[in-house]
């Protein structure tokens, strides 16, 4: 029996989209399933006697869980001493990601609705950051912040203050800033898309209707742009998560380790590679139920608009 | 749901299976041998990986890889042999063994030579990554110095030429630490002195860096395996991160110069190369560098083995023998502060010869103090694991 749907369709076009789905399937499974395969083979695999380099273990049934068990019991047990890197992590990175979207969000709303004719130049602007690997941006602030580095050498108005600030000997505050500085751009461009999309005559609608400049923003202007805050949070967020250069760099303390810090450091050390697969399998999980509410949130929104 | 939970289930043996054809290396029941000064050893020559034929010359057009630690050989001289011997040299650096024996035991990254420490030298004879070495193309061999002819840890120099020898102390900026640090009764305390919180570095090297608590507290063993040892080296560790806020890296030797910081745990050759890195406005005299005036501190040299995976291995012996010529250390040296063994560089004449400022002379390693030092052992393979754990804890911050 064939409904009136099926009768409707031109001849092959059930083909068509499980075709166009086909490329995006592959690139998943190439690059994201069997990677990941290969990580819990690792977390959960055995170790050269010599080496003491990761032994895969490929098939589940002879996985050996005492890898991760190590990792768990130095989150949750009498010695946690990872739990201070991941509370440290989750902090950086909310003050991190709401310190950007203070900063990105005027900065894309100028530029997608009062730039006018500059709009070009000021994208561009915003772009430039991405020409200058994010290395040696934070190489150029190794320069600017050590003790005899330029800031110090402002912040002493041409010697009549002593000011030697230690700002590159394990403080928070500069982790955070460079994660900030790094990851800005990051959050301006989709926040710019979002909001340059949002349709100007409901704005007009809201003033006309008696609505001041405040109420307009709140009433109108955020909720629209809210799915592309949740975006550029997702976007600037899940790499941070897994930063460790910017601490290395800007740090090189223990006292400021992150999440990356622990992966790098457990990848780097032989017998404890393993480890570092629990870790990534935390920062997944982790990243999913952002993710999660974000599609829900999307498809909420897509439910309202129709 | 309970369909793609089914297409799962049967993905993932597939998956596994595939996985499991690119190859899974065990070694179950491999021992190690772990060579001492009281302890010398012959390493048996490689079955799978001969050593060359004598008489060859390298290939013109051929690449040859080299791994080894960032700013650790003189540019110059690669950029002469590549153009003597009309081969390409590449490059790779680490910053710290763990990390070059995971990649080097990967094999895929086919380098030619790879500038060890000692300690690492039995797990590379073990998992036969060396090449034996062919010593007709080492004609500058007798550069050395005699002790350095047939080492305990390699007898018959097998696999490994010496490339430099370097102590490990105390460095420090006389401009930015007041205190007086030779003249102290122990040294080392000065880098648990809240005074210095914030302006001081360790090494990012976990068996110098621990070992340096044993040494502080008179423990001569510095390779030990004593559980009430490792447990002062975690409290003390655990100690100074807390109370010092020290900076963990390798980079002393331009951090710093720079004025990062002005106290750190250092090697020799860094602290003679500290120097070049100074802003010009800067007196030189201000670095100074401490070493325990008995000699009981540690001692190490560093070497350079051929790969079996490099695919260049003439070339790669005729580098080891232009290292060993005494010009081409003389521009090692003056570009990495790292001593070279050789006969030509007598220590009592490297200030004379203008090597390093006066100041300086205590970073100078004279062949006497490898009879007083102590060098860092490979560690049984339990005894390392507990020792890294020990550093992973510390590394993880608190």
């Amino acid at each position: 029996m064939v409904d009136a749907d099926d009768r409707r369709r031109p001849p092959g076009s059930r083909f068509i989209w499980p075709l166009l789905a086909l490329p995006g399937t592959v690139w998943i499974a190439v690059l994201f399933v069997a990677p990941l395969y290969v990580v819990v083979a690792i977390l959960f695999g055995g170790t050269d006697p010599i080496l003491r380099e990761p032994v895969p273990v490929w098939n589940p049934a002879d996985w050996d869980f005492t890898q991760f068990t190590y990792v768990w019991d130095h989150i949750v047990g009498s010695n946690p001493f990872f739990r201070p890197a991941l509370i440290r992590t989750v902090v950086y990175v909310g003050i991190a990601s709401f310190v950007c979207l203070v900063i990105a969000y005027p900065v894309a709303y100028f530029t997608a609705r009062f730039a006018g004719r500059w709009k070009g130049v000021l994208l561009a602007a915003l772009i430039a950051p991405f020409w200058i690997s994010y290395m040696m941006r934070m190489l150029a602030w190794v320069n600017l912040l050590q003790t005899d580095g330029l800031v110090n050498k402002t912040l002493s108005a041409g010697g009549l203050f002593d000011v030697h600030v230690d700002w590159l000997q394990g403080h928070a505050f500069t982790v955070v800033a460079g994660l900030v500085y790094g990851y800005v751009p990051y959050m301006i461009l989709p926040l710019y898309a979002g909001l340059d999309r949002a349709p100007a005559r409901m704005l007009e609608a809201a003033r006309d209707l008696g609505a001041s400049r405040w109420e307009t923003f709140r009433r109108v202007t955020w909720p629209l742009s809210r799915s592309a805050v949740m975006v550029s949070l997702l976007v600037t967020a899940l790499p941070m998560l897994g930063d460790y250069f910017t601490n290395d760099l800007l740090s090189g303390s223990p006292s400021t380790s992150m999440i990356g810090n622990l992966i790098n450091n457990s990848v780097l050390t032989p017998g404890q590679t393993g480890q570092a697969g629990a870790f990534i399998l935390m920062i997944l999980i982790v990243s999913i139920i952002p993710m999660v509410l974000y599609v829900r949130s999307t498809r909420s929104g897509a439910d309202v608009m129709s | 749901m309970l369909k793609g939970a089914l297409a799962a289930g049967v993905a993932a043996p597939t998956l596994s299976a595939f996985l499991a054809a690119c190859g899974t290396k065990t070694k179950a029941g491999a021992t190690v041998k772990i060579p001492s000064p009281t302890n010398p050893v012959t390493w048996p020559l490689s079955k799978a990986n001969q050593a060359i034929d004598s008489g060859l010359t390298p290939k013109p057009g051929s690449t040859l890889r080299i791994y080894n630690y960032a700013d650790y050989v003189s540019p110059r001289f690669l950029k002469d042999f590549e153009a003597k011997y009309g081969v390409k040299i590449r490059l790779s650096t680490f910053n710290d063994a763990d990390e070059a024996l995971t990649k080097v035991a990967s094999k895929d990254l086919k380098f030619d030579l790879y500038f060890p420490s000692y300690d690492s030298l039995g797990k590379l004879v073990g998992a036969d990554l060396l090449r034996p070495l062919n010593h007709d193309y080492l004609t500058n061999y007798d550069n050395l110095w005699p002790s350095f002819h047939d080492p305990w840890y390699d007898r018959g120099a097998r696999y490994t030429i010496p490339y430099t020898i370097y102590t490990t102390g105390i460095g420090w900026r006389t401009d930015m630490v007041d205190t007086d640090i030779p003249s102290l009764g122990n040294p080392y305390d000065v880098l648990w002195d809240t005074k210095y919180a914030g302006n001081m570095a360790i090494l990012d090297d976990w068996h110098t860096a621990m070992s340096m608590v044993l040494l502080r507290n008179h423990v001569a063993n510095i390779n030990s395996t004593k559980q009430s040892d490792l447990d002062m080296i975690r409290t003390q560790l655990l100690d100074l991160r807390q109370t010092m806020r020290p900076k963990v890296t390798i980079s002393m030797y331009t951090d710093m110069p720079a004025g990062q910081y002005g106290l750190c745990q250092m090697w020799s050759g860094d602290a003679i190369n500290t120097p070049y890195y100074l802003p010009k406005n800067v007196d030189p005299s201000v670095m100074r560098y401490w070493f325990p005036q008995d000699g009981k501190g540690e001692i190490d040299n560093d070497l350079v083995v051929c790969l079996a995976q490099g695919e260049n291995p003439v070339a790669a012996h005729v580098f080891l023998n232009e290292i060993l010529d005494n010009d081409v250390a003389a521009k090692n040296f003056g570009f990495t502060g790292y001593q070279p063994p050789l006969n030509k560089f007598t220590p009592s004449k490297l200030v004379a010869d203008g090597y390093l400022p006066k100041t300086l002379a205590t970073a100078v390693v004279e062949p006497s103090d490898f009879k007083t030092g102590y060098p860092l052992l490979q560690l049984p393979p339990a005894s390392d694991s507990a020792w890294h754990e020990v550093w992973q804890e510390f590394k993880a911050g608190g």
